[in-house]
């Protein structure tokens, strides 16, 4: 599904990424741990596109996707969530997922104006799909309020909806389990697992090692912009490569 | 007195086509736009230019609007591009360029000189009665204006503008391009403008590019923040507050003798300066608008 | 064109853009420490050629000659648009400092109203010149040098060697650079202070003060005079790179050349458009101008 071959990210001389090449597998759940400063989150902005690789390709679902906007690759089914959420605070949660979704024909202006049946119809469809995403994560109580007013975990189970409006095939999440409450993690856990289980395929960028073993079957290691390991967690995390880079560390 | 109410309406209203347009432009996408004048300027001249070889006002008013609508995407594209300050210099400078050009085109229009004996509007129907006819006709247009504003506000279309306000950079990584919106946005904006411009030319059937200064740009911006940016019924009163401003400087030189029109204008572009600092200060969200909406 | 004629365009154009120097590098100071374009700036210009005018005519016979008295002139209204400045930014754009950037521009553009509207109701719209002995212009060849020129060419160049002496040398000086050169930095590590903000705003002030000076002396001095070198100016800025002085004086004088060396190709009216379009193609191609920071930029 993505395949990054020697993808090089440079910030005035500084190696933030360096020299790596990873595959994910269509429908698979891969972790990406490693200290601050590893590399991860640049890593994801240069596969979702926000940051531009100095050297290197990037490929997803068969494209090359290495010099195309975000934008446009998210159209092509990679999705990617943020450390902080982004919800859009003044509308209502309903409404973040009604804007989140494809919906070309009936956002432009003459749609406006000329074609309103035809949107608002389009929009009832949509909440349709809207409210299943929202009772997947969980949020369907509140889909009336604005979203500015959801705690920080529930803020984050909105990125996630507002992501799956798109029909994502894969979705990077940064640290999704950061600041959220115990309470709401397992609800979190709950949901991710529900969503690879529609054959989404996941990779997740995590400190919280705990929640992250319970979810994954392989778990890439980052150390100053280099992948020092790949495999099974375990077996990854015994590694003395990997011990090294963590002393004094998580593990 | 009629006559005097309907011409003071027809400023109004004209002023209040331009406020609409501005308030679209700043108050949905956050475009700094300090060039109004120059779609307003592009809008006349067109209208004019096409009315004073014979083509029909209805069609010429059409083309007002897509000539200011089409000056508005190099603008529309350099705003994506550009950090908002950059964006307002860069505005300014366009309309100062066009104003330039008005008035060294000489062949085409007649430069410092400009457009006499435009056709009036509804010319036909002669005097006072045209004076009136205009004034509904604009009526109309505003009415118009404000309701497909309120239609935009209220579609997915205004919803999108909503997020994108809130935060553009989600709306990018859901696979959105904010540009589209902005760029049509700043477009139905402009045309706005430029439709008042077409009424404006066959109103006062005189027009020059003096008219065409950065002082109007400003005079729309006070209205749109006389009435609290982002609300149509805050631009139409900030609109009504301006000309009645505009007009009373007028009744004040008249009660106080030895005041010259020269320091009357010196004394409205004072209030004005001094009103913006003010409004900034004290009161940015206008009269009538909500702290921090 | 031949080679006298590009001579005495680009010579012009220098004088030009050493003036225009002057206002550059108080915009460009300010954009990057106050970070808002402060519209104010021409029309703070304007005062200052008043004021002077003024001044000097009040001088006039008391003195010594009339360049003595200009000399004065100029001290004084530097003074006094320095003040001018600093309390426009202690009454104004110091409690717009939370405010969103357009708050800040929009009361600078109202500031520059109230200052033009104020000048015109004391003075009238009538131009004025300053009192200058009667010179003719030097003669190479066809290359013509007018000695005014020279005097404003060399004016301008001590003002700006000694703000950059003291940006370079002194203790604020250094500090006010540090700021402007990245204020996310200098805010910090807690280095801007009151004192260095009233510096700056007065720095601006006295800049444009003296830019306008020669600007009347260079042509004459009308209620327009600051507004009309605006945009050259922030073309200047831009293209030098916000926040670099070195790099607003270099951008005032391209600015400066490039408008001359466009006049026999679009006329002398098209000069502003001149600005406008270098202004856009910078902003379009490389924001950050010649010597600026790209982070700064979007």
């Amino acid at each position: 599904m993505i395949e990054a071959r020697n993808v090089r990210v440079e910030f005035d001389g500084f190696r933030a990424v360096d020299d790596v090449s990873l595959t994910v597998a269509a429908g698979s759940m891969v972790g990406i741990v490693g200290t601050n400063g590893a590399g991860k989150t640049t890593l994801f902005g240069a596969i979702a596109g926000q940051i531009a690789v100095a050297r290197g390709t990037i490929a997803f679902d068969g494209h090359d996707i290495t010099r195309i906007p975000p934008n446009r690759r998210s159209r092509l089914g990679l999705a990617r969530t943020f450390q902080v959420p982004r919800e859009f605070g003044r509308l209502s949660v309903m409404e973040n997922l009604l804007a989140s979704a494809p919906n070309d024909r009936h956002e432009s202006l003459a749609a406006a104006w000329f074609g309103r049946g035809a949107a608002r119809r389009a929009d009832g469809e949509i909440g349709e799909r809207a409210d299943e995403v929202l009772t997947l994560v969980g949020l369907r109580p509140m889909r009336d309020q604005p979203a500015a007013s959801l705690s920080g975990g529930q803020k984050k189970l909105l990125e996630l909806a507002r992501a799956l409006m798109g029909s994502p095939k894969c979705m990077l999440l940064d640290e999704p389990f950061a600041g959220v409450n115990p309470v709401l993690m397992g609800q979190l856990l709950d949901v991710l697992c529900a969503i690879h289980a529609r054959g989404i395929a996941l990779v997740v960028i995590e400190h919280h090692l705990q929640a992250l073993k319970t979810l994954v079957q392989r778990l890439i290691v980052m150390d100053q912009g280099r992948v020092i390991a790949d495999g099974l967690p375990d077996a990854v995390l015994e590694d003395a490569l990997v011990q090294d880079a963590y002393m004094g560390g998580v593990v | 007195m009629d006559a005097y109410l309907i011409a003071v309406g027809t400023v109004v209203l004209i002023y209040a086509l331009l406020a609409i347009g501005l308030n679209l432009q700043y108050g949905e996408t956050g475009l700094i736009n300090f060039g109004h004048v120059a779609f307003f300027a592009l809008g006349a001249y067109a209208s004019a230019l096409l009315a004073l070889r014979g083509w029909p006002l209805a069609v010429t008013f059409a083309v007002a609007a897509a000539v200011a609508a089409v000056a508005a995407i190099p603008l529309g594209l350099a705003a994506l591009r550009l950090r908002e300050d950059y964006l307002a210099i860069a505005t300014l400078g366009f309309s100062e360029t066009v104003r330039l050009m008005l008035q060294e085109e000489r062949a085409i229009t007649q430069g410092v000189q400009g457009l006499p004996a435009i056709p009036k509007l509804f010319g036909a129907l002669g005097g006072a009665r045209a004076d009136l006819a205009i004034f509904v006709a604009l009526l109309v247009a505003v009415a118009l204006a404000a309701w497909a504003t309120h239609l935009l506000k209220t579609s997915p279309f205004g919803r999108l503008l909503r997020a994108i306000r809130d935060n553009e950079a989600a709306v990018v990584a859901l696979g959105k391009d904010p540009a589209r919106y902005k760029i049509q946005v700043f477009m139905f904006g402009a045309a706005l403008a430029g439709i008042a411009g077409a009424f404006y030319a066959h109103f006062l059937t005189f027009i020059t590019p003096d008219q065409f200064v950065p002082l109007v740009t400003f005079y729309v911006w006070m209205s749109i923040i006389l009435g609290g940016v982002g609300s149509v019924r805050g631009a139409l009163a900030g609109t009504l507050l301006l000309v009645a401003f505009l007009e009373g400087s007028r009744f004040i030189r008249d009660l106080l003798p030895g005041v010259a029109e020269v320091q009357m204008a010196s004394i409205r572009l004072a209030v004005v300066g001094l009103a913006l600092i003010l409004f900034m200060l004290y009161r940015p969200q206008g009269l009538f608008g909500k702290r921090g909406g | 064109m031949t080679l006298v004629e590009v001579a005495n365009l680009v010579i012009n154009g220098l004088v030009e853009g050493a003036v225009i120097a002057l206002p550059a590098l108080a915009l460009t100071l300010v954009m990057a420490i106050a970070r808002f374009p402060n519209a104010a700036t021409g029309d703070v210009m304007t005062l200052g050629a008043y004021v002077a005018v003024g001044v000097q005519g009040a001088l006039a016979g008391a003195v010594g000659g009339q360049l003595f008295a200009l000399g004065i002139a100029t001290v004084v209204t530097a003074l006094a648009c320095a003040l001018v400045s600093l309390i426009a930014y202690q009454w104004i754009f110091r409690r717009l400092g939370r405010a969103a950037m357009v708050a800040s521009l929009l009361a600078s553009i109202g500031l520059g109203f109230l200052i033009r509207s104020l000048i015109t109701l004391a003075v009238g719209t009538d131009q004025r010149t300053f009192s200058l002995p009667l010179v003719r212009a030097w003669n190479f060849g066809g290359v013509r040098l007018l000695p005014n020129d020279v005097v404003i060419a060399a004016v301008a160049l001590v003002v700006l060697a000694l703000v950059f002496a003291w940006l370079q040398y002194g203790r604020s000086g250094r500090l006010l650079r540090a700021v402007a050169d990245n204020p996310d930095l200098a805010r910090l590590s807690g280095i801007r202070s009151q004192r260095l903000m009233w510096l700056l705003w007065a720095l601006a002030g006295a800049l444009a003060a003296i830019g306008g000076v020669l600007l009347g002396v260079k042509s004459v001095v009308m209620p327009e005079l600051g507004w009309e070198f605006l945009l050259p100016a922030f073309a200047a800025m831009i293209l030098g790179g916000i926040g670099s002085p070195h790099g607003a004086v270099i951008g005032a004088l391209l600015m400066g050349v490039g408008q001359e060396l466009s006049v026999p190709f679009v006329g002398p009216t098209y000069k502003i458009a001149v600005a406008f379009a270098v202004l856009f193609v910078v902003l379009m191609i490389r924001p950050a101008g010649l010597f600026g920071r790209p982070e700064l930029v979007r």
